[in-house]
């Protein structure tokens, strides 16, 4: 029995000895792929003979889901050194499950996000910054990706998240709906679309049974930069919509939400919760027929459309929003990867993380965003071949694609009170739509929620 | 060299004193050994996390990194936010209006089932199976009922030339809709209420009824106060529930949370929201123990109030 334990420790002791000489070694290999470029591993920023396991939560499910798998899959498949292991966790809780962990020091690897909490996370170090591996071959990370992409993941100078994929607004109209209400061509002014979408309007004895257009509760923050009010802050740092001078813009916004309160917000509303409850949540009223006008991402005609109904796929189109700014635009959104405060082997987790999205993995990426309608995050993804086969297949992609790149997209400025002007705003625009506030009360009241408790 | 004799131990009976002490201690380590599951339980996950509460409401914590001391500003921020008082109305208005109905409708359907009637058994299934189905699945299946444009309920009101409501949908009727959810699980109260009917003496109900004692007399006079420490149990209960009211708006709101407008922003979703969505545990803390001190106000003034109304069998006062 004694002999039996001096033997373990003794092979305890060479595999000691044993692993101090594999960490040398990786050390020499890492120091030798940092140094030499070129070489096989140079996008590799990790020792090259280390194994690391990596836990990447979303809080994603469904067709999604499916396609992260596919893409964790691929990464093993492709990184014999890293071990990814995917776990999918309920959005509801998601937030406050991360916060937990990394409470409790022990946080995923990975976590993806939807930005208005980054900044929040970013300010009190929840996250880390990944400037430090912005080197080597990932030195030009940044410009690869979208303008747009880059800075709704940077806080204060720090790259703290990167996105998988992107989100873009566009103007979906129903063609044969248009058609039925004598219009013949898609709106390109702010005054046309007011006025087209009133003709598509169908309540009969008191019950809606058709929407022509109705901005609903995402209205202000959404909307926002199609009348350039997306980052309005006074000099103090503070949100400051109500100001009419320095932000114009969201005046106009809330009026054109305030234009929608004749309309019975009570039935919009239980329409939407009825398809909504349907077809896994991607059905709305517009995927069934029965809104002429809709503001939504590419994932609409891509995914919910085929998903829910079919019989839509070739009866709807896409235009650029028509807002008050001069030129097409979108919001800055997407689903960000961020590495929480605490996490085992970063550097993989960086590489990871940009590999999901599509840097040096430009040939999968523009296979795989497609089958999720999703934007690339960089330029790159978009003029791979598989990713222009796809917008060929679906032309109505190229708005969403163009409108990357206008100087008039914005990124919402990362704040540590974005979640509270979010929710500040969805309350605002619901009000003014069902009348219980006026536009100047609304925009007050985003700025008293979204400035307090500073 | 001489020997030290030792003189042998003589073992001197223990008084019964003393084996009694001796015996009462044992039996006190062996009741803690068996209770240290919830004292443990008790200690890390209700006395820890109350004084932790206390502590973290005086700070800016974040929930990552160090808590900073900051006084009472969390306290005082609480009376300069617009939405911690709409929540605060909000939940007080469900309160008020949810703990009486719902006592009196739970109370009155126990009344009706501890009556004589046919198919007793039947019926008291029927109000029961309602609290069992879980509560995500019953709001969701109020949410269709409730729709205003396809559910059941407006069906029938308009067949009936009613007028038919926008129920969750409007702001006016949002916070009803809520009260009438309530009511739809009160199988739990019912059954305690049946089982404290039962149990009053039934010769009480035989000198009434010599006595020339009208039903409403008899209800009033012999089943209200025979039945009123059930009363104050239950309210206290329901009270507590009424004010930490989450789950079901939580759930059916989950596009539109305190929708619309704010008509149903309750507090303790706010106190949430404030914690998980914009990491400020410090304020909702403050938020937390504000709740608990209202709550516990309430609760005094409950039972203090209850040496007037609450009658216990056997008890002199």
């Amino acid at each position: 029995m004694i002999a039996r334990m001096k033997d373990d420790r003794r092979a305890a002791g060479k595999s000691k000895m044993r692993s101090r000489g594999a960490q040398a070694l990786a050390a020499g290999c890492a120091v030798l792929v940092l140094v030499i470029p070129g070489t096989a591993g140079a996008t590799s920023l990790r020792p090259a003979a280390s194994t690391v396991n990596l836990t990447w939560e979303t809080m994603w499910s469904g067709p999604t889901l499916l396609l992260l798998k596919q893409m964790t899959t691929a990464f093993n498949a492709s990184h014999p050194g890293i071990v990814v292991s995917e776990t999918n966790i309920p959005s509801a809780t998601g937030d406050a499950k991360l916060q937990s962990q990394i409470a409790a020091g022990d946080p995923p690897s990975i976590f993806t996000e939807w930005n208005p909490v980054i900044g929040e996370y970013a300010a009190d170090g929840s996250i880390i910054s990944m400037n430090p591996y912005l080197t080597g071959a990932y030195k030009n990370f940044k410009s690869w990706e979208y303008p747009l992409a880059a800075a709704t993941g940077t806080y204060k100078g720090q790259l703290v998240g990167v996105p998988m994929s992107l989100n873009s607004w566009a103007l979906y109209y129903n063609k044969s709906i248009l058609k039925a209400a004598g219009i013949t061509s898609p709106p390109t002014t702010l005054a046309q679309l007011t006025a087209d979408q009133a003709k598509e309007w169908i309540i009969k004895g008191g019950k809606l049974q058709q929407i022509g257009m109705y901005p609903g509760g995402n209205g202000f923050e959404y909307f926002a930069t199609f009348f350039g009010a997306l980052n309005c802050f006074n000099s103090a740092g503070q949100y400051d919509y109500a100001n009419t001078k320095t932000c114009p813009g969201a005046t106009k916004l809330m009026d054109w939400l305030t234009s929608f309160k004749p309309y019975p917000y009570a039935q919009v509303n239980s329409m939407n919760a009825t398809y909504g409850a349907v077809a896994g949540g991607d059905d709305d009223p517009f995927v069934a027929g029965k809104e002429g006008f809709n503001m939504d991402g590419p994932w609409e005609g891509a995914q919910n459309v085929p998903d829910a109904n079919p019989s839509m796929v070739g009866n709807f189109g896409v235009v650029p929003f028509p807002g008050t700014v001069a030129g097409p635009s979108t919001i800055g959104q997407g689903n960000f990867n961020i590495i929480p405060k605490g996490a085992a082997d970063p550097t993989a987790a960086f590489e990871f993380i940009t590999w999901l999205a599509g840097f040096n993995n430009v040939k999968f990426t523009a296979n795989i965003d497609p089958q999720g309608g999703w934007v690339p995050a960089s330029p790159t993804i978009a003029a791979a071949p598989a990713y222009q086969a796809y917008v060929k297949k679906f032309p109505w992609m190229s708005t969403y694609l163009e409108q990357m790149s206008s100087k008039y997209s914005q990124a919402p400025v990362l704040s540590t009170h974005e979640s509270q002007a979010e929710t500040a705003m969805v309350t605002a625009s619901n009000n003014v739509q069902d009348g219980t506030y006026t536009p100047a009360q609304a925009l007050t009241y985003i700025d008293t929620q979204a400035n307090s408790n500073t | 060299m001489s020997t030290a004799l030792k003189s042998p131990e003589v073992k001197v009976p223990r008084s019964a004193s003393e084996i009694s002490r001796a015996l009462q201690r044992r039996r006190i380590r062996i009741g803690l050994l068996f209770v240290s599951p919830w004292i443990l339980g008790f200690l890390a996950f209700f006395l820890y996390p109350f004084f932790a509460t206390l502590f973290y409401s005086f700070t800016n914590y974040t929930g990552i990194g160090h808590a900073h001391l900051i006084g009472f500003a969390n306290y005082w921020a609480l009376f300069h936010d617009s939405l911690f008082r709409t929540s605060l109305f909000n939940t007080v208005y469900y309160t008020a209006v949810e703990l009486p109905l719902s006592t009196s409708v739970a109370l009155g359907l126990a009344l009706l089932l501890n009556m004589n009637v046919r198919g007793q058994q039947f019926y008291r299934t029927v109000f029961y199976i309602p609290s069992i189905v879980p509560l995500v699945a019953s709001c969701m299946i109020f949410v269709w009922i409730f729709n205003p444009t396809n559910g059941i309920m407006n069906s029938l009101l308009s067949d009936a030339h009613l007028p038919s409501p926008d129920w969750f949908f409007s702001v006016a009727w949002s916070k009803p809709s809520f009260i009438l959810l309530g009511l739809w699980g009160l199988g739990q109260p019912m059954v305690i209420y049946l089982a404290a009917l039962q149990g009053v003496p039934k010769d009480m109900y035989e000198v009434c009824a010599l006595e020339g004692a009208s039903a409403w007399q008899r209800f009033r006079f012999v089943t209200l106060p025979m039945i009123s420490p059930i009363i104050l149990f239950n309210g206290v209960l329901q009270l507590v529930l009424c004010v930490s009211y989450f789950t079901q708006a939580q759930v059916i709101e989950s596009q539109d949370i305190g929708g619309p407008g704010t008509s149903t922003w309750f507090y303790v979703q706010y106190l949430y929201t404030q914690a998980f969505q914009f990491l400020k545990f410090g304020y909702s803390s403050a938020m937390g123990f504000f709740l608990f001190i209202i709550t516990g106000i309430i609760t005094v003034v409950l039972f203090k109030s209850s040496s007037r109304w609450v009658y216990y069998a056997g008890d002199d006062r």
